[in-house]
């Protein structure tokens, strides 16, 4: 008798789980990691982590140790280039495309899609001249 | 005798201004996205070696005020290195890996 309780409350518990589960799923809001707004606040991530000591906050090409080089870092939100040539400056420093060498190759430090997400910011700044995320 | 002391004496002051100081060079590594060491004491006219062991770059830099420099992005097995010209505290970072910092006291 008190195996059977026992099995029925068992029972019972795991249905009120898997319908709370069930619950869970309906009211879940899909994860924005795909959209393109969620790809700019990541690059923005990345910019404020790696690029923002030559590029200042701002994109402006005034970082912090911006006052060591000649040329000046660029001034991202002026940027004449498009998304295929800033992800090859990216990927190989200034060096690799023929520009300054003060521009280290990050494709050894970033991924693929940090390198992808740092264009989608790139992107947003030249278009709205204001750092996103 | 008396003159040829009044000769030497200011003749030995000068050479001993004119010698130079003997310059040590110090090695500090960069290995696993670290320098080897946190500090480096040193003097001025010592120089100091970064040698990449890492398998990417490193671009090894300082804004200080004493002395600034940049040694660009270099690759395994590639050395770059700057000589001290200044006393004071130098801080060393590595503009690829924001976490990198390590100083340079250098002493006259």
């Amino acid at each position: 008798m008190t195996l059977t309780r026992l099995v029925v409350a068992a029972v019972l518990a795991m249905s009120a789980v898997a319908m709370a589960t069930d619950g869970a799923t309906d009211e879940t809001v899909p994860a924005p990691r795909d959209t393109q707004a969620a790809s700019v606040v990541r690059g923005g991530i990345v910019y404020r982590t790696y690029c923002v000591l030559c590029h200042g906050a701002e994109g402006r090409g005034d970082g912090r140790a911006a006052k060591m080089y000649t040329p000046k870092p660029a001034n991202l939100t002026e940027s004449p280039f498009n998304d295929v040539y800033k992800e090859l400056i990216i990927r190989r420093g200034g060096t690799g495309v023929g520009r300054s060498a003060y521009m280290p190759p990050w494709g050894d430090e970033l991924s693929d899609e940090q390198i992808h997400d740092l264009v989608s910011f790139l992107r947003e700044l030249r278009k709205t001249g204001q750092p996103a995320g | 005798m008396n003159s040829r002391i009044r000769f030497l004496v200011p003749a030995l002051m000068l050479l001993s201004t004119a010698l130079p100081v003997h310059a040590d060079n110090h090695t500090v590594s960069q290995v696993k996205k670290s320098f080897s060491v946190p500090v480096v004491k040193a003097k001025i006219g010592d120089t100091i070696e970064f040698r990449n062991d890492d398998d990417f770059a490193h671009n090894v830099f300082s804004l200080s005020d004493s002395q600034s420099f940049d040694l660009g992005s270099y690759k395994k097995g590639e050395v770059r290195s700057v000589k001290l010209a200044t006393e004071g505290v130098i801080e060393v970072e590595c503009a690829i890996h924001p976490d990198m910092k390590m100083k340079i006291e250098v002493k006259k």
